[in-house]
């Protein structure tokens, strides 16, 4: 994985593992993820400027319908 | 005979089913003692149904016999990826926790292939609840690729491409959440379709992640592939997110021509760093569709980098949120790999889970406006790489595995984030005797038009009838 901008840390993995779902990661476990976890983060603070306001995950259902090829008449 | 049998295609032998050239039970004999002789080898099954596939043959025949009208599928052994739920069966999901669920409902799909005639034969291995694109399993054992075993088959569709390539069974349906119909199917050398999200039911189906997930066939021809899709496709009131959209027949599109059609070649992303022989194949894909008379244009595609990672946080935050109980109470009856993969999604923000997903609707739009403005499909190779040794890819759950993940499905991703329907098709083989593919991607809800060009190569080729060795046929 390349450079990534995100401040996930081990420490901060295993403090919402802990927080968020009750279980507890050995400081190994907490690493990987945090490392894994980096460029995903990196990727949605990269995106994030394309979301605006009226936006809604269903519009999504809708474009397939709109966005689809003309149907074959023969 | 009986090998002779084996060697035909899905289409083939339905047609000779009906005229009662041959018989339903014949052919399912044969399915069942392939099954057995080659489980050894390529641990391709995890449940084989072989009395009541007899049962469900004898059945047919007896209907065909007294003049009865069948099914466009009447008497074909298939199997399933086993995540297929069957009333009152066992579905594993490729899992030690699923080991003993016994289904309350059949899934839509299998009601349909039923319905058409089909003869399930069983459920076949897969990855571990569906994640990974290896295809190794550490409960069931890995399934083993048929064109040589020491290679991967390809996931999480493992046995399905696995049983189909060594001409066990005549077609299988798999599920793509990212590739896992085309990763198989290409590192196996058969043809897989991942269809147009909510194009296929996915009532009854193991959910990985349900806003990606889709169900599909993996065959040895697309006119064999196109038949299946004719059956399952379809709006399905159980899955109130399956589409309302009429149905475009697939397979009345094999045998249209291709003329004049315009075949997309992205100029970037798709086609970079390809192992020498999927480049080589690609170049000679292409002239093969050039030369049957498709036009081939250079396209510009959006960059993928960002949306193959909001896809990855978006399919385990999904995954995360099934599974949650059972990581909490049961991290040792995952593989590390899974659960690992799964557990990503354990920490991402809800804001990000849903940004998102609410950014495919504005990338599916930006996509169709430029990678299709000019062109009817893309032609991509489905991977970059052909299939790797199983011992080369045991990285469980250390650095290592997002890069591996990453290599493999790395054209697949995309596609299963903006919904598109794909189709994979055999397109040669490396030095090594690997084998190649290509995937065809079209607009949403262009399985008709997928299966016109893959049936068009197919004509002009014949990667599709070379069968593996250990098959002995």
């Amino acid at each position: 994985m390349g450079k990534t901008m995100s401040l996930i840390t081990g420490d901060f993995v295993a403090k919402l593992a802990k927080v968020w779902h009750r279980f507890t990661l050995s400081d190994q476990d907490s690493e990987t993820l945090a490392t894994m976890l980096a460029p995903m983060d990196d990727a949605g603070e990269a995106v994030s400027g394309d979301i605006e306001f009226d936006m809604e995950p269903s519009d999504f259902d809708i474009a397939l319908e709109k966005l689809a090829a003309p149907r074959d008449k023969s | 005979m009986s090998d002779e049998l084996a060697g035909l295609d899905l289409c083939d032998v339905a047609d000779r089913i009906r005229s009662r050239d041959i018989s339903a039970t014949e052919v399912t004999q044969t399915a069942i003692r392939r099954a057995e002789r080659l489980q050894p080898v390529l641990n391709a099954f995890i449940q084989l149904e072989a009395d009541e596939a007899l049962d469900a043959a004898r059945k047919i025949d007896n209907r065909i016999a007294s003049g009865e009208s069948v099914g466009s599928l009447a008497g074909v052994p298939l199997a399933h990826k086993d995540m297929y739920y069957r009333k009152g069966k066992v579905t594993t999901c490729g899992s030690k926790i699923r080991a003993d669920f016994v289904a309350d409902r059949t899934s839509t799909a299998l009601a349909r292939l039923e319905d058409a005639g089909a003869i399930y034969l069983g459920g076949l291995n897969m990855s571990e609840f569906a994640v990974g694109p290896i295809g190794n399993n550490v409960h069931y054992g890995d399934c083993h690729n048929p064109w040589n075993p020491d290679h991967a088959p390809g996931g999480s569709s493992s046995g399905s491409g696995a049983s189909v390539a060594a001409r066990i069974v005549y077609g299988a349906l798999g599920s793509d959440t990212g590739g896992s119909i085309r990763i198989p199917s290409a590192m196996s050398g058969v043809v897989g379709f991942k269809p147009t999200q909510n194009r296929v039911s996915r009532y009854g189906l193991m959910p990985l992640s349900f806003s990606f997930d889709c169900g599909g066939p993996l065959t040895r021809t697309v006119r064999d592939a196109a038949r299946i899709m004719d059956v399952i496709a379809g709006y399905d009131p159980k899955d109130p997110t399956s589409s309302r959209r009429p149905i475009d027949a697939c397979e009345a599109a094999c045998g249209t021509g291709i003329n004049g059609l315009r075949i997309g070649l992205p100029s970037s992303y798709f086609y970079d760093d390809l192992h020498p022989g999927v480049a080589a194949a690609m170049d000679t894909a292409q002239r093969v569709f050039a030369h049957a008379g498709a036009e081939l244009v250079p396209v510009d595609v959006p960059n993928h980098d960002h949306i193959n990672l909001i896809w990855a946080a978006a399919l385990s935050a999904e995954a995360a949120t099934i599974h949650r109980k059972w990581l909490r109470d049961r991290p040792d009856d995952y593989g590390p790999m899974v659960r690992r993969r799964i557990e990503f999604g354990l920490y991402q923000p809800a804001t990000r889970y849903l940004e998102a997903m609410t950014l495919r609707e504005k990338y599916l739009r930006e996509y169709c406006a430029t990678a299709f403005a000019d062109c009817d499909v893309l032609l991509t190779p489905t991977m970059p790489v052909p299939a790797p040794r199983l011992a080369d890819v045991d990285v469980s759950d250390g650095a290592g595995m997002p890069e591996l993940v990453m290599m493999v499905s790395r054209n697949t991703r995309p596609i299963s984030y903006l919904g598109l329907p794909a189709l994979s098709v055999p397109c040669g083989f490396t030095d090594e005797g690997l084998p190649v593919a290509f995937q065809l991607i079209g607009r949403p809800f262009a399985e008709a038009q997928l299966c016109t060009l893959g049936h068009a190569y197919q004509q002009d080729t014949d990667w599709h009838r070379r069968v593996p060795s250990l098959a002995g046929i």
